[in-house]
């Protein structure tokens, strides 16, 4: 009688811990890779590290520093101007790619399968391809220049050049991300305003003007935000591309950040740069996110 | 929770404990199976790609191989090497059991103390065999010069081994320079003009002109034959002296203007490139790409080439940048990596290594009869000529990205190379300051 009263505690008692641990395993996991990180991140960036230690706490010094340092204001002005110009690029690019192939025509299908063909490829290799194809000494663009009698063409080692051709990098590779996302949101949009607008005599561009960007706005601005925060940890392309250079033109605080990190050796003063980048990216899509309420469903 | 009433019963306690248990001596079994792989004579040896360690690579393994040691080389791209092996000895993953440095890494190994103390371990670093310049690297402390705020009274220790004695030296078209290796940069520019002039090149010289690293490794032999002197003895930035200046504006005006046209985004692949193939009259290089001279494979000027101590100003002073090995704490297998050191720096190894091609590490070697490669001999006039390490800081990788920033605008700009010196001074003074140096 009383074992059988036990095992029926136990039983419930079981019951009502299984769940918890079968659970177990995966909280630790997600505590292991995604919170203990984190933590670690934001201790170190509030420690002086030299040699590859933590030497002191230092509060939040690293982060003061950092807006003394010339070097993270211009790769910090640098990631701005290159994230606010390829995205803005990419969006437009993205948006004309997506209203052209709402159409159906013959071979619209494989036209939509070979613009994400960029996308696809893994960005170190499309890198590299950019870097035969802007290389001064044996480039292809310094190919097709000889060819017609024209001199090799100087584009990565010229500051304004260097970067213009890294956003243009990053415009292949992106802008079929930009038409995807734009092009599924087109197809999920009412048919029934542009009709009405049809028969009010509404010309395309006022159509596109009243009713499509309107309704589409939701969608353009989440794919603008997942856009600029990919841009903004931009790493591969750069890294392989020009490695921040010539001078300081091309260098992202992704570059920065792992230059100071591993090639300097300053654990700390890089922790708090990533955790700044990643504040600053968490303010923009806390922006985004608020400008998109505010706009509502139109 | 119906779902998990259903999971009960196949999946019962004792089911789960007994499934943990042989997991866990699975686990168990594969790590010792693991441990006593790894005895006997296997060796992890991790390296960067450079074609300076092909006769390594090609010849000095094999031999190994005979002597009983298990090589397993494991090759990276230069840039991620450091990250990847530094984080190795500071989480003891053991994962390698030695290390092939680039030499301005040993002070950031060393002060990190993460690397075997190599005399302990029975390599004798006072034979009188070893180049001295080149041993005298292997030292944390340095054993002479100054010594960064923390170690000053530590007791030197061996860490590390010189693995192939590079350093740079001259490589030159002798139709161009017909009378030998010019024995002066200007002889190096006015003879070069004259073989563009004759059609036989198109620039008297290519080097690297991309910032950091590349441009200030290029820049640095010309600072030094111009009697550039980096750092006092208190660790005081000097390199913006009358003379370093005096080195800048040479290298990012004459030198530029005589070297193509794109040579600020020029990197090792592509000055490598302008030499091999026929292009520029004069390089100044490390072994990497001179061993390629007489490859048809890799050269279309084979027979062209010839090597020379580099030119001079006041001095004829190259940069010194050898592989040197190290043995990490955490080698899985450190005696195995210490006795293949003794065997790699004796004298019958050396002599070996350098009739297979590659630059050694001890004196005697330079003298067999029939070494690989014509650069050897060269090397060692070099050596015996003038040849100088990069300063022994761990903070060098810094300093050498804030001047390379400044030299290669310099270089974009194609004048200023003096003015941008003041303003790396600065800089790197007030980084040096904000680490400790002038407390």
């Amino acid at each position: 009688m009383r074992s059988a009263r036990r095992a029926r505690l136990q039983g419930a008692g079981f019951d009502l811990a299984l769940p918890y641990l079968l659970l177990a395993p995966s909280v630790l996991i997600v505590l292991a890779i995604l919170i203990y990180p984190l933590w670690d991140g934001l201790r170190a960036s509030t420690q002086f590290w030299r040699y590859g230690k933590p030497l002191n706490d230092i509060g939040l010094d690293n982060y003061l520093a950092l807006w003394s340092d010339p070097q993270f204001i211009n790769s910090l002005w640098v990631t701005v101007r290159f994230v606010t110009l390829s995205v803005a690029i990419e969006t437009i690019l993205g948006l004309a790619l997506a209203l052209f192939c709402l159409r159906e025509f013959r071979g619209i299908r494989l036209l939509r399968t070979v613009l994400i063909v960029p996308m696809v490829i893994t960005p170190v290799v499309v890198a590299i391809v950019f870097r035969l194809i802007y290389a001064s000494d044996a480039g292809m663009l310094t190919a097709f220049s000889e060819a017609l009698g024209g001199t090799p063409v100087q584009i990565l080692g010229q500051p304004l050049r260097a970067f213009l051709a890294l956003v243009a990098l990053d415009v292949w590779e992106w802008t079929p991300l930009m038409f995807l996302i734009l092009l599924a949101g087109l197809q999920s949009l009412p048919s029934e305003p542009f009709e009405a607008a049809r028969v009010d005599g509404a010309g395309p561009w006022r159509t596109f003007v009243d009713h499509t960007l309107p309704m589409l706005r939701p969608v353009l601005a989440i794919a603008i935000v997942l856009r600029a925060i990919d841009a903004f940890g931009t790493f591969d392309q750069v890294f392989v591309l020009t490695r921040g250079g010539p001078g300081e033109a091309t260098r992202l605080l992704s570059i920065y950040g792992y230059d100071t990190a591993f090639k300097f050796q300053q654990t700390g003063f890089a922790a708090a740069m990533f955790v700044t980048m990643g504040l600053i990216m968490l303010a923009l899509a806390l922006a985004a996110v608020r400008l998109l309420r505010r706009a509502g469903p139109s | 929770m119906s779902g998990f009433r259903s999971l009960r019963r196949p999946i019962g306690r004792r089911t789960v404990l007994q499934g943990g248990a042989s997991l866990a001596l699975a686990t168990a079994f594969a790590g010792s199976s693991r441990i006593a792989e790894a005895a006997g004579g296997k060796v992890i040896i991790g390296a960067f790609a450079d074609g300076g360690l092909t006769p390594f690579k090609e010849k000095i393994i094999p031999l190994a191989k005979t002597q009983g040691f298990d090589i397993q080389f494991l090759e990276d791209e230069y840039g991620v090497t450091l990250e990847k092996w530094f984080a190795d000895a500071k989480n003891a993953a053991g994962q390698y059991d030695l290390y092939l440095l680039d030499d301005p890494w040993v002070p950031q190994f060393g002060a990190a103390d993460l690397l075997e103390d190599l005399g302990a371990g029975g390599i004798d670093a006072g034979d009188s065999d070893w180049i001295k310049s080149l041993i005298d690297m292997g030292w944390w402390p340095p054993q002479e010069g100054p010594r960064v705020m923390g170690f000053e009274s530590a007791k030197p220790k061996l860490i590390c081994v010189p693995f192939v004695g590079d350093l740079q030296t001259l490589t030159y078209r002798n139709d161009v320079y017909t009378k030998g290796a010019p024995a002066t940069w200007d002889e190096l520019l006015e003879m070069g003009k004259a073989g563009v002039a004759a059609g036989k090149i198109k620039y008297p010289i290519v080097f690297r002109g991309v910032s950091g690293n590349p441009i200030v490794t290029s820049w640095y032999p010309i600072f030094l034959s111009f009697g550039g002197e980096f750092f006092d003895d208190k660790w005081k930035v000097a390199f913006n002296s009358a003379a370093g200046k005096a080195a800048a504006d040479f290298f990012v005006g004459p030198l530029k203007q005589n070297a193509p046209p794109g040579v600020v985004e020029f990197d090792s692949d592509q000055e490598g490139a302008a030499i091999l193939g026929g292009d520029a009259g004069a390089i100044i290089q490390y072994s990497g790409n001179a061993l390629k001279a007489d490859d048809p494979a890799q050269s279309k000027v084979v027979g062209k080439l010839d090597f020379g101590v580099v030119p001079k100003k006041e001095k004829a002073i190259a940069q010194i940048g050898i592989f040197i090995a190290g043995v990490p704490k955490s080698a899985p297998n450190k005696a195995n990596a210490i006795a293949f050191l003794k065997w790699y720096v004796s004298a019958a190894t050396q002599a070996k290594l350098a009739e297979a091609g590659s630059i050694p590490v001890k004196r005697t070697a330079f003298k067999v009869p029939k070494p690989g490669n014509r650069l050897i001999p060269v090397a060692l006039k070099q050596l015996d000529s003038g040849a100088l390490p990069r300063p022994r800081t761990p903070d060098w990788a810094k300093v050498e990205e804030l001047l390379g920033i400044e030299l290669n605008k310099a270089l974009q700009a194609g004048s200023g190379g003096g003015a941008a010196l003041d303003v790396a001074a600065q800089k790197v003074t007030e980084y040096l300051t904000q680490m400790g140096y002038y407390k």
